[in-house]
């Protein structure tokens, strides 16, 4: 349980842009290098986690549980979310006011590609749990191209690959 | 208290929801001020909404209020995960509830990559900047290397690219 809690914690720190941005790596620690559970069962937590209330995060308290019972899923939340609190706690202030400093457009403007290939990342290693094949991609497709184009709510989009999902694996 | 409502309403993402019931129907908020503080912690690490959380609660009550904004956001919505993830373990021997799960992750993942796609506006006639997110998608999800290894060179090679106003 220590090597979850301390790994998440450096999570944390790097999770620039949230959650999606530290998926990939989250995924490869869990399944590749630990091999706490398989990529599919990865997959169907961040479905349960998508599936409820909530800030997405939860999937690490999901995460913890698996390996380490529900104690286990509180410390992994807690060691994912107290870092990044404690530093957005004691920067906030000065962070807002370096609001208009050169160095944090620079900053800001750095992090956009980063941030977005970490992104397509997470959705990638998340969508293709058996490596990949027709269906899954099919179906991630779908859904990326109906929230780019369409106003259809996450919720149905889930909820279609739902039912997909069950007609086709 | 309000951070406890939003956590229990939130289907489907927190942030309309912190929106509607701290600038709507609260009024703790002027809306530009909400998103002066969205836009201050989407680039801070950490989840997002929970760092809102954090900053507002002390804003207003100090370190007791960031403590309890957080667990307030939080504490409902993981009830009903663990609750969720109960059932599921019930459940996983029909093979058709496990199917449907997955497509859900499945789904799950496609709107990461649409989420990314809109994110994406900002680089479009930047070819560096496209090129620098494929590297990182190459490195981190074909090449399966780790990200503490892919950040610091990519941060560096970014902020190069971002001074000479390429990104």
């Amino acid at each position: 349980m220590h090597q979850i809690a301390l790994y998440f914690a450096l999570l944390s720190l790097v999770s620039v842009g949230g959650m999606p941005s530290v998926m990939p790596e989250m995924q490869r620690v869990v399944v590749d290098v630990q091999g706490w559970m398989s990529a599919t069962e990865f997959t169907q937590l961040f479905a349960i986690a998508q599936a409820a209330p909530g800030p997405n995060v939860l999937v690490t308290a999901l995460i913890g549980w698996k390996v380490a019972g529900p104690v286990g899923g509180m410390v992994a939340l807690g060691a994912f979310c107290g870092p990044a609190a404690a530093l957005a706690y004691s920067i906030g202030g000065f962070w807002d006011r370096m609001r208009d400093a050169p160095w944090r457009k620079v900053f800001q403007r750095a992090l956009v590609p980063i941030t977005i290939g970490f992104i397509v990342s997470g959705g990638y290693v998340l969508a293709t749990p058996g490596g990949p094949e027709w269906r899954g991609a099919l179906l991630a497709g779908t859904a990326a191209v109906l929230l780019v184009f369409t106003r259809l709510s996450p919720l149905w989009i889930l909820a279609g690959g739902g039912l997909l999902g069950a007609l086709m694996f | 208290m309000g951070f406890l409502s939003i956590g229990a309403r939130s289907f489907g993402g927190v942030l309309p929801w912190a929106h509607r019931v701290m600038v709507e129907e609260k009024r703790w908020l002027a809306p530009g001020d909400f998103a002066e503080v969205l836009a201050l912690c989407q680039f801070m690490p950490g989840p997002n909404v929970g760092n809102v959380s954090v900053v507002l609660g002390r804003r207003w009550f100090g370190l007791a209020g960031a403590f309890t904004a957080f667990a307030g956001l939080m504490a409902l919505p993981l009830i009903w995960v663990f609750g969720l993830a109960l059932l599921y373990a019930e459940a996983a021997t029909l093979p058709a509830v496990r199917a449907a799960v997955t497509g859900v992750g499945i789904a799950g993942g496609g709107l990461f990559i649409g989420t990314a796609l809109k994110l994406a506006k900002p680089l479009a006639g930047k070819p560096w900047g496209i090129a620098l997110a494929v590297a990182c998608f190459g490195f981190i999800a074909l090449g399966r290397v780790s990200l503490f290894a892919v950040l610091p060179v990519a941060l560096l090679l970014s902020w190069l690219l971002a001074r000479r106003n390429l990104v």
